[in-house]
């Protein structure tokens, strides 16, 4: 328990040392304007797009199926950044925007249902981009879409924000040079959460996981396998199961006879819940302890304490940092107020990025994306304030060097109110998480 | 070919022509454009598969899947840098793919058919997503599929794509359009009107069906290849079932049988989906809205949007031609000409000089417990016109069907000039010079009466089975002489044009005489050609029957005695499904177990 | 190579899977062998029956009244189905009849995701049916344990129906030849009606059953056409038994594939499809003349 109060310390004291930090660093006004660029060519819908008084935003994220509530949830945070830039209030001012919009420019936008299919993703978006000419695109809830989002930004030399993605390829093998992911890829949630519960539960545990038969779900086995590979834990089922499975009993039967202490289930969203029920009924708990490398925004609240208690994991951000960052105060306040219920992590991925993306295109003075990008990739000497503190995004892969909140579900007991889900374990900072930067395999494409 | 034969090629350019610079402008970027040719040309083969032979797939993504992820991983990988080549490789991959499920899948009748495609598309699914997912990068698919290069031009995103799929969809639709006004495109629709007689007219029912499976799995192949270069990135979900649905869905509304039905439906489909979207409360509804307008189509037999356009312009045509037809055969039908010498015949090949035209050996059917035919016996000398007759039920008719192998005797045998051809089945035995007129009516009621006789001279100069897919149907002068002869022999000439369901009983019972006639048959079946026959009609069907017997070897089921002691020259009796006697008509009429057999059957016409 | 616990385990699991199977399939299999129709709405009637009982289990708890409940409404669906559409398509081709009935899938698929949502929704389990049982070695939930007696039941019943009464007669008949329905003397109208009814309500039965254990959504009945698909396709079409002994090796397929890897589960069950199409193209108990 001694490594991991440690932990804990370290990461309050950086989060202080970078919220002290805040007030210097922000406000880098914009050097060029988009006039002083008329000499650059068009690239994708540049200049087009800028033209008028306002800028396009294109949206999708599944609004149906499995990972439908995540989506609506992703969408509601891009909406409620959209507003408070466009109105230029006291949010906008606190993250650091001048003015109402986007250097003076209002922010447009469209959602499309991506129906968590990658090509419906990439029709939705590219019909923004040609008949819209969009600006910049974001939003996803699954890998799938983001890497094929990513490789649509890349062709046609328009921003994308990834929105909720965990694989590793997509700041890795699939990284692109328009791509710019925020939320931890598997590797990072893995090596922050490994040495929690390795202290936690001790070492040389015998370990079954349940990996949905996708990019993400293989990203996050390697990583938890070799994370937790020094403490002596070692894989005794690896239950790979076809995508859309409804039926997890002949997996769990597996896992059931597998001998393990721990039972990591990297299945998502709606999966993981049902999943978990399932794994209930298979009495998978009374012999092993449930991990879940990557908690989705509402699997907690669908689980029921009864089954989640005492679960550990790794978010992208959970509302209770409104004691550590005071921009997320403030979304968490604004969301309430918005939409009547707290936030998830979903909707701050939408509601971050879509920030961090416009104080980029003022710090560049400009929306065209090389310039953006550029800025982006020097965000390290500049970070950015933040709804996770301060954040910058790696030149190497563009993946957002930001902190890993660990987390454990609380007992129906230990609930304080509805939204008491879980506690905050720990905040391992971006710097120790990060992979190595030849790790992933990413190489970036050309700027133009 | 006539010019104007090409007014829909034109039309279609000029569409296409126009389109990225008119279609802009109410909500279609390229993109959508180009995904809706995309969609077209899978629909053009699934349009061939469905509309043209009426074969239901509900399997087109595994092809679309197919092509597409080979040509993608080709290029992604290194492995081929040319598009083009890779394009090619991926459609002839999904050609592969669909050989072999169509082998499986073909042979099946229509429920079979379509559950077996939804299976196959369903493990491609799968098979794409766990099993080779090191290939196809599982549920991420492959993104970075690089453009085609053309000469000094790159194709890159938006207008020069367009023009490729733009130009790509034309060459398909000219290349469907030639297939279905093919020889090959004429026993598809044979095929899709009745199966059954395309196959005892001659033609390989089973190698059509394969062939345009196959070709529908390389139009599907062709185009998912193309989905991965519109989009730099082949996706899972081209194997999904949902796209397979969508297919139909959109062939459905866009109008079946038209061939730019599929592309007409992606338009309402895609468009729709796109703006019904941007709508509150009501976007979420689109696909609700489209499926009942799906169910609404399909209950009200309506043709869809093109096919409503075609109905315009074509009702006027039809409409002449059906005028004038009677409800009802009109006494005294027209006498038929001479029985003329046919130019396309069945080689006559004797395995020895005095080999009798047709011999049944022995041959028996069993059903169960039940003897349909048993133990039967008899010979048909050359150029003879030999009857069979017996009271209801006596195993006539299936012993007709024995003989023209239709059905597989339980035991016997039996021979055409000398040749044994038991096992061989109707399309061969066929080939082999035999052909039959049925007992109840087995036309192609959707199609005209001169492509109904076209059908059967079609398998005489073509073979059982053969890919002339360019050239027309109508484009074979010893055919369409054939035709001409056949039609006249029947007294049809004056309805040449019309379509058969239409025409009065009489003369439908006179085409099918006309079709078996047109096979180019030496020995001819006529399964009960008089039945329902007016008192006008029989006389002047009677006078037809031995004109067509010169030249030709003639067998005759028949209840009319009058005309069966006036036509043969020998007559076999069965009785309760054996051979009771045989003999010259004389030697019939003095028979007295033949009487016996017959006392109180005799003269009830009822079917058997 | 997995241990002779897990193979065991993994065989009973597979006849629990395939009870289920060859429910769902042996209501479209008596339709289609009666009426000629393939049912392409059966997977979304089996969604309709999970929706029925997470709507009145949400609202009386009672897991029976749902089933009652259920039952009633799958039957009223069944009969307005056939009424409505299905009835205006016995004398068209089968195409058609694949093609209507796949349209009221799309419609009845999506009214509900208009209606509920595309939200999974969560089933609870009945009181009686929670814990798990040891069977020696192995663990089994109580529910599933009980389901298997339950289905079996339903399917001795539907036996009962099929073999003992006059409407069976008429499935019987029908599948042995369409023709002589009409000869035997009863009104056929109104059997074909109760048949497809019967078809429905055991592919609500079917859903209703198997809510508590997986999630409620509005697509989840596609994967079980598809499966039902399969198991007439082993099993030979239109066969009663057909259905019940093909669901049965389905569900051993799927499951004791996932012994050894679960990911190739659903690969395998179709690659045994394809090897008996080759070797045995009418089905385990098809006649050679229906395909």
């Amino acid at each position: 328990m001694n490594e991991s109060r440690e932990f804990l310390s370290l990461a309050r004291r950086r989060a202080l040392q970078l919220g002290l930090g805040t007030a210097g660093g922000l406000l880098v006004p914009g050097l060029f304007a988009d006039l002083a660029r008329a000499a650059e060519a068009p690239i994708g819908t540049w200049p087009a797009g800028v033209a008028g008084d306002s800028v396009f935003v294109g949206v999708t994220s599944p609004l149906t199926g499995p990972y439908s509530a995540d989506g609506k949830d992703h969408v509601k945070g891009y909406e409620l950044a959209f507003a408070e830039i466009n109105e230029g209030g006291a949010n906008a001012k606190a993250w650091g925007l001048k003015g109402k919009g986007v250097l003076g420019k209002q922010i447009k936008y469209g959602v499309a249902d991506s129906e968590l299919k990658p090509n419906v993703a990439v029709q939705a978006q590219t019909q923004f981009i040609q008949r819209d000419k969009a600006i910049m695109i974001t939003g996803c809830v699954s890998s799938a879409e983001a890497v094929a989002v990513e490789e649509l930004a890349q062709r046609d030399k328009v921003l994308n924000m990834v929105g909720a993605s965990g694989a590793n390829a997509t700041t890795g093998h699939d990284c692109q040079r328009y791509g710019f992911r925020s939320q931890p890829s598997a590797y990072m949630a893995c090596k922050a959460l490994a040495p929690i519960v390795a202290q936690h539960y001790g070492r040389g545990k015998k370990v079954a996981y349940l990996v949905p038969d996708y990019n993400y779900g293989h990203s996050v086995f390697r990583s938890f396998a070799a994370f937790t590979k020094p403490y002596g834990w070692t894989t005794v089922a690896k239950v790979v199961i076809p995508l859309a499975t409804s039926d997890y009993s002949s997996a769990l039967l597996n896992i059931a006879n597998s001998g393990a202490d721990i039972f990591v289930n990297i299945e998502f969203a709606a999966q993981a819940v049902n999943s978990t029920k399932q794994g209930a009924q298979f009495g998978i708990f009374k012999k092993m302890q449930m991990i879940v490398p990557n908690i989705s925004s509402f699997q907690g609240q669908e689980t029921g304490p009864a089954l989640m208690q005492g679960v550990f994991g790794t978010m992208d951000w959970y509302w209770k940092l409104e004691d550590r960052f005071p921009l997320s105060k403030r979304f968490v306040n604004a969301f309430r107020a918005k939409f009547r219920y707290t936030p998830a992590w979903g909707a701050n991925i939408g509601y971050m990025q879509t920030y961090i993306w416009a104080l980029a295109v003022e710090r560049a003075g400009t929306f065209y994306p090389p310039a953006v990008i550029k800025t982006l990739e020097a965000s390290k000497a500049n970070p950015f304030d933040s709804t996770l503190g301060k954040v910058w995004y790696r030149a190497y892969d563009h993946q957002l060097i930001r902190p890993v909140p660990v987390v454990v579900a609380n007992s129906a007991k230990q609930m304080k109110n509805k939204d008491d889900v879980f506690d905050i374990v720990d905040l391992v900072p971006g710097e120790q998480a990060i992979s190595p930067p030849a790790f992933l395999g990413c190489k970036l494409g050309p700027y133009t | 070919m006539k010019l104007g034969r090409l007014v829909p090629e034109a039309v279609l350019t000029a569409v296409l022509l126009a389109a990225p610079f008119v279609l802009v402008h109410v909500g279609f970027s390229y993109d959508l454009l180009e995904r809706i040719l995309d969609w077209g040309l899978i629909g053009l083969g699934f349009d061939l598969l469905f509309g043209a032979a009426g074969l239901l797939s509900f399997g087109q993504a595994a092809f679309y899947g197919t092509g597409g992820f080979v040509a993608a991983w080709l290029l992604v990988g290194h492995h081929l840098a040319s598009v083009w080549l890779a394009l090619a490789a991926g459609t002839l991959a999904a050609g592969l793919v669909g050989l072999g499920v169509g082998a499986l899948a073909v042979r099946r009748i229509g429920i079979y058919f379509t559950m077996i495609t939804l299976a196959f598309c369903e493990m491609g699914f799968f098979l794409e997503n766990s099993p080779l997912s090191a290939y196809t990068g599982g549920e991420n698919g492959l993104p970075g599929v690089p453009v085609p290069q053309l000469g000094p031009w790159r194709l890159t995103s938006g207008l020069p794509i367009y023009w490729l799929l733009a130009v790509l969809f034309l060459a398909g639709f000219v290349l469907a359009r030639r297939i279905r006004h093919s020889p090959f495109g004429a026993v598809l629709a044979a095929i899709k009107g009745n199966a059954a007689r395309a196959g005892q007219a001659g033609h390989s029912v089973p190698g059509y069906k394969l062939a345009v499976f196959v070709i529908a799995a390389l139009y599907a192949g062709l185009a998912g290849g193309l989905l991965g270069v519109i989009q730099s990135y082949m996706p899972p979900d081209a194997f999904s079932l949902d796209t397979s649905g969508q297919l139909v869905v959109q062939t459905i509304i866009g109008g079946v049988g038209t061939l730019i039905g599929p592309m007409v439906g992606a338009t309402v489909w895609l468009w729709l989906r796109d703006n019904l979207q941007m709508i509150p409360h009501v976007g979420a509804l689109w696909k609700l809205i489209l499926g009942l307008i799906f169910v609404v189509l399909v209950v009200a037999l309506k043709r869809g949007i093109a096919g409503e356009l075609r109905h315009l312009f074509t009702h006027r045509r039809r409409a002449a031609a059906e005028a004038g037809v009677p409800e009802e055969s009109t006494d005294g039908a027209p006498m038929p000409l001479a029985a003329p010498d046919l130019p396309l015949r069945a080689p006559l090949v004797a395995t020895r000089a005095d080999a009798p035209a047709l011999r049944a050996i022995g041959v028996s059917k069993f059903y169960g417990g039940l003897h349909a035919v048993e133990d039967v016996s008899f010979q048909v000398r050359p150029g003879a016109i030999h009857a069979v007759i017996g009271p209801n039920g006596a195993g006539k008719s299936t012993l007709f069907k024995m003989l023209s192998e239709e059905i597989a005797p339980t035991a016997g045998r039996v021979e055409l000039f000398g040749r044994p051809i038991t096992g061989l089945g109707v399309t061969r035995a066929t080939q082999l010079g035999i052909g039959k007129s049925n007992q109840l009516n087995q036309l192609f009621l959707d199609l005209s009466v001169t492509e109904n006789i076209r059908l059967a001279a079609l398998a005489r100069a073509r073979g059982r089975f053969r890919t002339d897919l360019w050239r027309g149907a109508d484009s074979i002068p010893a055919v369409e002489r054939q035709v001409a002869l056949a039609t006249a022999t029947v007294g049809l000439t004056h309805r040449a044009a019309v379509p058969v369901q239409v025409l009065p009983y009489g003369e439908k019972r006179r085409l099918e005489i006309g079709i078996a006639l047109a096979t180019g048959a030496n020995v001819l079946l006529l399964d009960e050609p008089l039945a329902g026959m007016s008192p006008a009609e029989r006389v002047a069907t009677r006078a037809l029957v031995r004109e067509i017997a010169r030249g030709r070897t003639v067998l005759i089921v028949e209840h009319d005695m009058d005309a069966i002691f006036e036509l043969a020259e020998c007559i076999t009796v069965l009785y309760e499904g054996r051979k009771l006697a045989e003999g010259t008509p004389e030697e019939i009429q003095r028979n007295q177990a033949v009487q016996d057999a017959y006392l109180g059957g005799l003269h009830e016409h009822e079917p058997a | 190579m997995p241990s002779t616990a897990l193979l065991l385990s993994q065989a009973f699991n597979g006849l629990a899977l395939g009870t289920l199977l060859a429910l769902v399939a042996s209501g479209l299999t008596i339709i289609l062998g009666t009426l000629g129709v393939l049912n392409f709405a059966h997977g979304a009637l089996f969604m309709l029956g999970a929706y029925a009982m997470y709507v009145v289990m949400a609202h009386t708890g009672s897991w029976l009244l749902g089933l009652l409940a259920g039952g009633v409404f799958m039957l009223v669906v069944g009969v307005a189905l056939e009424r409505v559409l299905v009835r205006l398509f016995y004398q068209r081709p089968h195409e058609d009849q694949i093609l209507v009935t796949f349209g009221a899938g799309i419609v009845i698929v999506e009214a509900v995701r208009a209606y509920f949502g595309g939200n999974t929704k969560s089933v609870p389990t009945p009181s009686w049916g929670q814990g798990i049982v040891r069977l020696g070695f192995l663990f089994y939930p109580t529910y599933r344990l009980e389901l298997i007696g339950i289905v079996a039941a339903l399917l001795f019943a539907l036996y009962l129906v099929l073999y003992r009464t006059s409407i069976g007669l008429v499935v019987r008949a029908g599948i042995e030849d369409a023709r002589m329905v009409g000869v035997l003397g009863i009104n056929v109208r109104r059997a074909f009606l109760a048949v497809f009814a019967l078809g429905v309500l055991a592919a609500g039965a079917a859903g209703m059953l198997y809510a508590p254990i997986v999630s409620v959504q509005p697509d989840m009945g596609g994967s079980f056409l598809v499966e039902a698909f399969v198991v007439i396709v082993i099993g030979g079409l239109g066969s009663y038994p057909g259905a019940v002994v093909g669901g049965l090796i389905a569900g051993e397929i799927v499951s004791l594939t996932s012994a050894f890897n679960t990911a190739y589960s659903e690969v395998m069950l179709y690659a045994v499809m394809a090897l008996l199409l080759v070797l045995r193209p009418q089905g385990l108990f098809g006649s050679e003349g229906r395909v």
